[in-house]
C-alpha cells in the first residue's frame, strides 16, 4: 500500500526536496556496488518509508535489516549500516562487527550516517576498535515531509535531550534543517520565537546564514515570510491533554506512526483473522483530508450522513429507471465506498474507547485541572489511579497537567505523590521522576501558580462551544483552546507585542526580528511591533508563515493551525515543522527511563 | 604589400606550410646547450639547466661546483641551487605537470625541486634493485616515470602524487636495448604504462619489446629488419616514429603492426634527437641540420650553427638554441587563406580593403563588394587568424580587418571578437619575457585558464594572476590564498601586527575565503600568534574550531563552539582537551562550561561508566554519584551470577545503601535517600518471601505488587507485615486487598473485609472490583451502601438495573445525569422510557 503521501497540493514545493533525499539515498546505495546488506536502524526506517518505496531500495541491490542488538545474519559480503547519529546504536554496529570477526567473516562495512558524521559517534567506534574497518559517510537527511502542509524533523528525543540532559544537538539540527529550507525557498524575513530552545534556533540560524550565506538576491521574493519557532516547553499543558479531533483520538489509541496506523485486520472488515494491517493517513485520502480535523462527534455524524446518502441513492438506483448519466453519478459516488467503509470502520473502534467511563472520567477530570478551581478533587482522583494502579502513562499526564498548571506542588504533597507512585509501580521509576523534575513537569511549587491569569487573558477557556461549527480552535478539545496555538494566533495577527506581558508569565524568553537585507526595506520601518504588513507573493498565492514546534507538536494542534488558515480573515498560508508528531504519552514515554 | 613579406617565410612540406616565428631571444647568458643537460616543460613552461656529467667539458671561469639552474621559457633566470647530491651521475631530469623537477640519478634516488629551485623532501627512492644495479636509463611522460637498471630491469612509478616504485615484468634481455620510449597510461588498454624497448641484432632477432607490469609483447618482429636506433610515440599514442638501422624514418602504429611512412634519410647515422610536430609531421636532428619530414613530398631542412634542443608541445615545436626561443608550426588555415602569395579568398580581400581603407583608397569599397555574401566568413577567419598570431601588431592588424568587415555584416555573433581580444590580451601578457610563457592559442585551450592561473601563482606571478582571474571573472580565492601562505613564508621578519594588516587588506578582496587555512599555514610556519590573530576572523566556526586546537588555543576552542551551537564541534574539543589534560584538569575545564559538561555526561553515560563516578566526585554531585550507584544495582540484579546463590543480594542490598548514604549527605535529597533505603529494605522482605514461599515471584516488584502477591498467594500476615513496614496509607490497602480478593475470586472473604470496619473510602473499591470481575450477585450487595446516589445510578446502570438506577438518579435531581444514563439505555425501549418520564418530572420544578 503506498503509504508516501501526495505532496501535489503543498504551498511549498516539498516534492523536490523529497525528491532531493530519494536521489541521494540511491546515490548512497549506488556507491557501493554489487549486492549489499542494508542495515537501517528501525526508526529511521519508519521515516525512509516516507521518502521512498522499498522496492526500489531493493532495485538497487539492497537486502533490508533492521538494526538490533542482534548481530546481522546476511550472505552478503557488503554491509551497508543506515543509522541516526546516536550513541546507543553505535554499540549495535560494534557487536554486530565484534561477532563477524570472532566468526571469521570477512565482509566491507559502510556506515552512513544521518543526518551527518559525529565525532562522538566516530569515537565509540574507535574505542571498540571497529574505526579503521568501516568505511563512513552521511546521508544528509534533515526534514520529512509527513504531508502537503507538515515536515517532521524526526528528533523524537529533542524535548527530553534539551531539558534533561541538556545535549541541544537537535537545535542545531532544526536551525539547519530551516537553513536547507532557506537555501530552496529563501532567506525567510521575519522571525518570532518563544521559548529557550526556540530562541537558540533562531540565533544559531542566524549564525547560519552569516557563516554560509543564503545569496537572497537570487530570490525576487522568498516564498516563506515568516517563521514561528515555538517550544513545547511554553506549552505543555496542551499535549497532556486528550484531543478530540479525528486524527487526534485515532493518534491517542492507535498511535499514527509516520502516516499510518496499524491494526488488526479484522476491524477493518478485512477476512484476515489475526493478522495485522497498515491503514494510510494523509492528505492523500480525500475523507479524511475532509474530516481528519473536526471534533469527533461531528465526524461520526458527517460519516452516518454520508452512509445513509449513499444507501438513499442506492435504493433510488434499484427502483426507478435512471439515465446513463445518473448511473455515471452513482459510479463515481461508489469510488469514494472504499474512504467511507475505512473510516466507518475506524470511528466505529474509536467509539470502543471513547465510551469507557474511564476515558470519559479523565476528560472530566481534565478540564478540572484547567479550570483550575478545584485541588482537593484533583488531588484525590490521582491519588485514587495511583492506588488503582492505573497505566503509569495515564496517571502521570494527569500529574503533570496538574503539577503545571499549579506551578508545581506543595513539597508535601510533592513527596506524598512520589512516595506512593514508588511504592505502587517500583522503585526503578525513580529515573523517571528525576527526569521529569529536572525538566519542570513534575516538581516542587516554587512560586505562585499563574495558570489562571494566562487562562483568562488568553482566553484558554470557551464555554459553549458549537463543534460542529466552530468560530474558535476551541473545538479541537471541545471548550479548551490549546495555548500553544493561541500564542501562534497571536504572533500572526500582531506579533508578540500586544501578548508581551502574558508571554513573560511562560517559560522562556521571546524574540521577534526580521533577517538578512530585509532589514532596511521600507515594510521595516512600519514593522515596530504592529507589524505584519501582509506581504502578498505576486502571484496571488497567501503568503506563508512557517510554524516550528520545538519538542513536539500533537494533530489535535495541527488541526487546530489548518482551522486558523481556513479562516477568511486569514492572511497566511501556514506550514507546519515539528520534531516530531507527538501525543501526551508519546511525550511522556522519551522521559520514562526504568532503571531496571 | 604586407602580405608577401608574411608568406615569404613560411615553409612548404608536401601541400602544408610551416613557420618558425622567434618567440624570444634568450635572456640568459653563457648558457651552451652542448654542456648542459636540459628539461623544459610544454605548455611554455620552465627550463632546467645543469651541467651535463657524462660529457667531459672545459671550465671557464666558473666553479667546479654543479649548479641547476632554472629559466622561464624566454631565458629568463628564476632560480638556481648548487647540485651536491651523492648517488652518481644524473641520469633523467623532467618536469611533471605541476611544475615540479624530477631528477633520477644512478642510484635510484630521485630527488624533486619546485620551481624556486627549492628541494622537496623527502627524496624518493625506485627500490632496493635500482640502488644495487644502477639506473642506465630512464623515459618520463606527464606525472611518470619508467627507469631501466643497467641488469636491464624495469621500475616505474606511475604517479608522482602517489609516489610507489612498481617493478615490470622481466623484458629478459641481456644487452641493454638501443632505445626506450612510454605510452601514457592513459593511452594504454590495460590502463597502466606501456614501455617499448628496441632490442636485437640483426635482421633475425630485432624486434619492439612492449613491457607492462604483468608481462612482455614482442612487436614488430614481422616488420622489421633490423633494430630500431631511436624511437618517439606521437602524443595520442597511436603512432610511433623511429629511425632505422639502415637510416629511414618509419611511422608506424605504436602496436608495429602497419607501416604508414617508410623515407629515406641520407645518413645512417641516427638522429640526436627525434620529435613529432604536431600530429603530421617529425623532425630529426642531426648535429647542425634539422630535417622535417612529412607524409610525403621533399622534407624541409632548416641548418643550425649551433646545438638546439626540441620542446614538443600539442601544435608544434620549440626550438631552443643559446641565443634564441622559436616555435614551428604548421601555418593555421586561416592564416594561409590571408596570407597566401596571390590569395582571393573572402578573408584576404577582406584585409587588404582594410589596408585601402587605411590609404583612403576607393578600392576598399571596391573589395568589400566583391565579397559581401561570404563576409560573416572572411571576419570569422581574420578572427581565427589574429588568435594564432604571435606578433601583437598582426593580430591588432587582423582584429581591426574583422572589426572593419563586421561593420557590414548584420549577422555575425560580434561576441566572438570580443572574446579574443580578451584570450588575447591574456596571451600576451603572459607571453611577456618578463613572465616568459609563450603559449599558443590552441596550447591555452587545452592548458585552461583555471590551469594557467595555477602555474602563475606557482612561479609568484601573483599580481598577474589576480588580474587575469579578475578579467576573466573566475574565482581570485585560490590566488589571494596562495599569496597570503606565500607572502607569510617570506616574511619571518615582519612582525605579527603589522604582517596581519598586510594580509587582513588583501584577504577582504575576496568573499567567503578561509581565513582558517591561511592561519594553518601561519602555524605551519611556526607564526602561532599570527595564526591565532587570523584565525579571529574566520566566520565559519567549523574551520576555526578545529585550527584553534591545533595551536593550542583548547580554552578558546572550547567557547567558540559552545557559542554557535553545533554540538559535534563541542564534542571536537571535548575529546582533545580530555586527551591532553589530566582528569582532574580537564574536570575543571568542562565543569565551567554547561554544554560541554552535560555533553560530556551523556557520553560517558553510555560509555565511560567509572570515569563518570570521578567526574561527579571530583565536582560533590554526590546525588549524581548515588543515581549511578542505585542504576548499578539493578544491572548487578540482572546479571544471573551475581543474584543467585546464598549471599545473593548482598553486593546489591550494599550498593543501594551506599546510594542512600550518599544522598544523605545534601538536605535537598532526603526523599531519594528515603527511597533507597525502603527500596534495599524491601529487596530483603522480598528475599525471605521467596525464601519461604520457595516461590521467585517477589524480587524487583513493587511494594503494591508484593502485596497484592501475598494476598493472591493467602498469605495475609506477609501483606500485612509488609503494609507496616512500609506505613502503606489505609486507603490504598484498601484498593489492593479488594483487587487482590477480586482477583482469586474469594468473594467470603471480601465481604468479610468490608464489614472489618467501615472502608476509609467507601464502598465504591468493592463495587468496581465485583463490576469489573463481572460479578453482579457481588455487586449489589454493596451498591446500596455507596454514599453517593450518582454513583449508586452509574453503577446500577452499569450492571443493567435500569429502574435501580433511574431512581437514584432521580434521588440526585440530575438532569444530564439522567439523559447519559437513558443513552446507555438506547437499545431498551422499555428503560429509556423510564428515564424520560423522570426527566419530565425532573425539569418542572427546575423550570418553576
Amino acid at each position: 500500500m503506498a503509504q508516501i503521501p501526495n505532496l501535489d497540493n503543498a504551498p511549498l514545493n516539498l516534492t523536490a526536496i523529497r525528491e532531493q533525499s530519494q536521489k541521494e539515498l540511491i546515490h548512497i546505495l549506488k556507491h557501493v556496488r554489487g549486492k549489499k546488506c542494508l542495515v537501517i536502524d528501525p526508526k529511521l526506517g519508519d521515516s525512509l518509508s516516507l521518502i521512498i518505496q522499498t522496492s526500489s531500495l531493493k532495485e538497487h541491490g539492497a537486502e533490508l535489516r533492521h538494526l538490533s542488538a542482534e548481530p546481522v545474519q546476511t550472505d552478503c559480503t557488503k554491509v551497508v549500516y543506515l543509522v541516526r547519529a546516536q550513541l546507543k546504536l553505535m554499540r549495535f554496529i560494534c557487536s554486530s562487527i565484534h561477532n563477524d570477526v570472532s566468526n571469521g567473516l570477512q565482509r566491507e562495512y559502510y556506515v552512513y550516517f544521518v543526518p551527518r558524521r559525529t565525532v562522538v559517534c566516530e569515537k565509540v567506534l574507535e574505542e571498540e576498535k571497529v574505526h579503521h574497518m568501516v568505511t563512513i559517510g552521511e546521508y544528509p537527511l534533515y526534514v520529512v515531509p509527513l504531508d502537503e502542509d507538515v515536515l517532521s524533523f524526526e528528533l523524537d528525543l529533542s524535548y527530553k535531550e534539551c531539558e534533561v540532559d541538556g545535549d541541544t544537538s537537535s537545535l542545531w539540527h532544526i536551525a539547519k534543517a530551516i537553513h536547507k529550507l532557506e537555501f530552496s525557498f529563501g532567506v525567510i524575513p521575519n522571525v518570532r520565537a518563544k521559548g529557550r530552545a526556540s530562541v537558540r534556533v533562531a540565533d544559531i540560524l542566524n549564525r547560519m546564514q552569516a557563516e554560509e550565506p543564503v545569496n537572497s538576491s537570487d530570490m525576487a521574493v522568498p516564498e516563506i515570510n515568516t517563521v514561528i519557532l515555538l517550544d513545547r516547553e511554553v506549552d505543555m499543558v496542551t499535549p497532556l491533554c486528550s484531543q478530540l479531533t479525528y486524527e487526534g483520538l485515532l493518534d491517542e489509541f492507535l498511535h499514527i506512526n509516520n502516516g499510518s496506523v496499524e491494526l488488526d485486520a479484522s476491524i477493518m472488515g478485512l477476512q484476515q483473522e489475526g493478522k495485522k494491517t497498515k491503514v494510510p493517513l494523509n492528505s492523500s485520502d480525500k475523507l479524511l483530508k475532509e474530516i481528519r480535523d473536526l471534533n469527533f462527534e461531528v465526524v461520526v455524524q458527517i460519516l452516518r450522513q454520508k452512509a445513509t446518502s449513499m444507501k438513499q441513492d442506492y435504493t433510488d438506483m434499484t427502483t426507478t429507471t435512471q439515465t446513463v448519466s445518473d448511473l455515471k453519478d452513482f459510479v463515481k459516488k461508489l469510488n469514494s465506498l472504499p474512504e467511507i467503509t475505512r473510516h466507518i470502520n475506524l470511528a466505529q473502534h474509536l467509539s470502543t474507547f471513547t465510551s469507557k467511563p474511564s476515558f470519559l472520567g479523565q476528560l472530566d477530570m481534565e478540564h478540572t485541572i484547567i479550570e483550575a478551581q478545584s485541588y482537593d478533587i484533583c488531588f484525590d482522583y490521582i491519588e485514587e489511579l495511583i492506588h488503582k494502579q492505573e497505566p503509569l502513562t495515564t496517571v502521570l499526564r494527569l500529574l503533570i497537567l496538574f503539577s503545571i498548571t499549579n506551578s508545581g506542588l506543595p513539597k508535601k504533597q510533592f513527596d506524598y505523590f512520589r512516595r506512593e507512585l514508588l511504592h505502587s509501580y517500583g522503585f526503578e521509576h525513580i529515573a523517571t521522576l528525576n527526569n521529569l523534575e529536572k525538566a519542570g513537569l513534575f516538581k516542587k511549587q516554587d512560586s505562585k501558580s499563574n495558570w489562571l491569569t494566562i487562562k483568562r487573558t488568553l482566553q484558554l477557556v470557551v464555554e459553549d462551544v458549537d463543534t460542529a461549527n466552530p468560530s474558535d480552535i476551541a473545538y479541537v478539545f471541545s471548550g479548551y483552546a490549546p495555548l500553544s496555538i493561541r500564542l501562534v494566533q497571536h504572533a500572526i495577527r500582531s506579533g508578540w507585542r500586544p501578548v508581551e506581558e502574558t508571554l513573560k508569565l511562560l517559560p522562556g524568553p521571546h524574540l521577534e526580528t526580521r533577517r538578512g537585507g530585509f532589514s532596511n526595506s521600507p515594510s521595516f520601518d512600519t514593522l515596530s511591533g504592529v507589524s505584519t504588513s501582509i506581504a502578498k507573493v505576486p502571484d496571488g498565492r497567501r503568503a506563508l508563515v512557517l510554524v516550528v514546534f520545538v519538542g513536539g507538536v500533537t494533530f489535535a494542534e495541527i488541526s487546530a493551525l489548518r482551522f486558523l488558515s481556513s479562516q477568511e480573515s486569514m492572511a497566511y498560508d501556514l506550514i507546519i515543522a515539528t520534531t516530531k508528531i507527538v501525543n501526551g504519552q508519546t511525550l511522556l514515554e522519551t522521559f520514562m527511563e526504568k532503571l531496571g | 604589400m604586407a602580405n608577401v613579406s608574411v608568406a615569404a617565410e613560411w615553409q612548404l612540406l608536401y601541400n602544408r606550410y610551416y613557420r618558425k616565428p622567434e618567440l624570444y631571444p634568450m635572456r640568459w647568458r653563457h648558457v651552451d646547450l652542448a654542456r648542459n643537460k636540459l628539461a623544459a616543460a610544454p605548455f611554455g613552461g620552465p627550463l632546467a639547466v645543469i651541467r651535463d656529467d657524462s660529457k667531459i667539458v672545459q671550465l671557464h671561469a666558473e666553479s667546479a661546483l654543479r649548479k641547476l639552474r632554472l629559466f622561464s621559457s624566454s631565458g629568463q633566470p628564476l632560480a638556481d641551487t648548487v647540485w651536491r647530491h651523492p648517488g652518481g651521475r644524473l641520469i633523467g631530469m623532467s618536469w611533471t605537470d605541476d611544475h615540479t623537477l624530477i631528477c633520477v640519478v644512478q642510484d635510484g634516488t630521485i630527488y624533486r625541486y619546485d620551481v624556486h629551485a627549492h628541494l622537496i623532501e623527502p627524496n624518493l627512492s625506485l627500490g632496493k634493485e635500482c640502488f644495487e644495479s644502477n639506473v642506465a636509463d630512464c623515459a618520463f611522460w606527464g606525472n611518470g616515470v619508467v627507469c631501466i637498471t643497467e641488469a636491464n630491469q624495469l621500475f616505474c612509478i606511475a604517479d608522482f602524487k602517489n609516489p610507489e616504485s612498481v617493478k615490470l615484468a622481466d623484458p629478459g634481455i641481456l644487452e641493454p636495448p638501443r632505445c626506450m620510449a612510454v605510452i601514457e597510461p592513459q593511452y594504454t588498454i590495460s590502463g597502466n604504462v606501456e614501455v617499448l624497448l628496441s632490442v636485437g641484432e640483426g635482421e633475425e632477432d630485432a624486434a619492439v619489446l612492449a613491457v607492462e607490469e604483468d608481462g612482455v609483447q614482442r612487436l614488430g618482429v614481422e616488420m622489421l629488419r633490423g633494430p630500431l636506433q631511436k624511437m618517439v610515440v606521437s602524443r595520442d599514442g597511436k603512432w610511433l616514429a623511429s629511425f632505422t638501422h639502415d637510416g629511414k624514418l618509419l611511422v608506424t602504429t605504436s602496436d608495429l603492426t602497419e607501416i604508414i611512412i617508410e623515407r629515406e634519410c641520407e645518413s645512417a647515422l641516427p638522429p640526436e634527437q627525434l620529435a613529432w610536430c604536431g600530429m603530421d609531421a617529425v623532425l630529426l636532428y642531426w648535429d647542425d641540420m634539422l630535417l622535417m619530414m612529412g607524409p610525403d613530398g621533399e622534407p624541409v631542412s632548416y641548418l643550425y650553427d649551433e646545438p638546439i634542443f626540441l620542446i614538443p608541445e600539442c601544435d608544434g615545436v620549440r626550438i631552443l638554441s643559446n641565443t634564441s626561443m622559436e616555435f614551428l608550426q604548421r601555418v593555421p588555415d586561416s592564416t594561409v587563406s590571408i596570407f597566401t602569395i596571390g590569395s582571393t579568398s573572402p578573408a584576404a580581400l577582406l584585409y587588404d580593403a582594410l589596408d585601402h581603407f587605411d590609404r583612403r583608397s576607393a578600392k576598399a569599397d571596391e573589395n568589400l563588394r566583391l565579397i559581401r555574401s561570404s563576409l560573416p566568413e572572411a571576419v570569422e577567419a581574420s578572427v581565427d587568424a589574429a588568435g594564432h598570431e604571435f606578433d601583437v601588431s598582426r593580430q591588432r592588424t587582423l582584429l581591426r580587418a574583422a572589426s572593419y568587415g563586421q561593420a557590414f555584416c548584420s549577422n555575425f555573433q560580434r561576441d566572438r571578437i570580443q572574446e579574443m581580444c580578451k584570450i588575447l590580451r591574456v596571451l600576451n601578457s603572459v607571453r611577456s619575457p618578463e613572465i616568459g610563457i609563450p603559449l599558443s592559442i590552441q596550447q591555452y585551450k587545452l592548458l585552461t585558464p583555471y590551469v594557467l592561473i595555477g602555474r602563475l601563482i606557482n612561479a609568484h606571478q601573483h599580481l598577474l594572476a589576480l588580474r587575469i582571474s579578475e578579467y576573466l571573472g573566475m574565482n581570485q580565492e585560490v590566488v589571494i590564498m596562495h599569496w597570503a601562505c606565500a607572502k607569510i613564508t617570506a616574511s619571518l621578519a615582519i612582525p605579527d601586527a603589522t604582517l596581519l594588516d598586510i594580509l587582513l587588506d588583501k584577504l577582504k578582496l575576496c568573499k567567503g575565503i578561509s581565513y582558517a587555512a591561511v592561519a594553518a599555514h601561519a602555524d605551519k610556519n611556526g607564526r602561532r600568534k599570527l595564526a591565532a590573530l587570523l584565525v579571529e576572523h574566520e566566520p565559519r566556526s567549523s574551520k576555526q574550531v578545529p585550527l584553534l586546537l591545533s595551536i593550542g588555543e583548547e580554552d578558546i576552542a572550547l567557547i567558540k563552539a559552545t557559542e554557535c551551537g553545533d554540538t559535534d564541534l563541542v564534542y571536537l574539543v571535548l575529546f582533545h582537551i580530555w586527551q591532553k589534560r589530566q582528569p582532574l584538569e580537564f574536570f575543571g575545564t568542562i565543569q565551567a562550561r554547561a554544554l560541554a559538561r552535560e555533553l560530556f555526561v551523556t557520553y560517558a553515560r553510555c560509555y565511560k561508566h567509572e570515569f563518570l563516578k570521578d567526574f561527579f566526585l571530583s565536582t560533590g554531585q554526590l546525588q549524581d554519584v548515588a543515581f549511578l550507584l542505585w542504576k548499578e544495582s539493578w544491572a548487578l540484579g540482572k546479571n544471573p551470577m551475581a543474584s543467585k546463590g546464598s549471599p545473593l543480594h548482598g553486593p546489591r542490598i550494599k550498593l543501594i545503601e551506599k546510594a542512600q548514604n550518599l544522598f544523605a549527605e545534601t538536605k535537598e535529597h532526603t526523599f531519594e535517600s528515603k527511597a533507597a533505603e525502603e527500596h534495599a529494605k524491601l529487596l530483603r522482605i522480598q528475599h525471605e518471601l521467596e525464601v519461604t514461599t520457595k516461590q521467585a515471584i517477589f524480587v524487583d516488584s513493587s511494594i503494591s505488587d508484593t502485596i497484592r502477591t501475598c494476598i493472591v498467594l493467602g498469605n495475609h500476615r506477609a501483606a500485612t507485615k509488609v503494609k507496616t513496614e512500609f506505613k502503606v496509607s489505609e486507603k490504598r490497602w484498601y484498593w489492593l486487598k479488594v483487587f487482590a480478593l477480586a482477583t482469586i475470586k474469594d468473594w467470603v472473604a471480601l465481604e468479610k473485609f468490608s464489614k472489618e470496619k467501615k472502608p476509609p473510602i467507601g464502598y465504591r473499591p468493592f463495587v468496581e472490583a465485583c463490576i469489573e470481575a463481572n460479578e453482579k450477585g457481588e455487586a449489589i450487595k454493596y451498591i446500596p451502601k455507596l454514599a453517593d446516589p450518582r454513583e449508586r445510578a452509574e453503577s446500577y446502570a452499569r450492571i443493567g438495573m435500569a429502574k435501580e438506577a433511574a431512581d437514584a438518579a432521580s434521588q440526585a435531581k440530575d438532569g444530564e445525569l439522567l439523559g447519559r444514563l437513558k443513552l446507555t439505555f438506547s437499545q431498551n425501549a422499555a428503560a429509556s422510557s423510564i428515564f424520560d418520564t423522570l426527566r419530565d418530572r425532573l425539569s418542572f420544578p427546575g423550570a418553576s
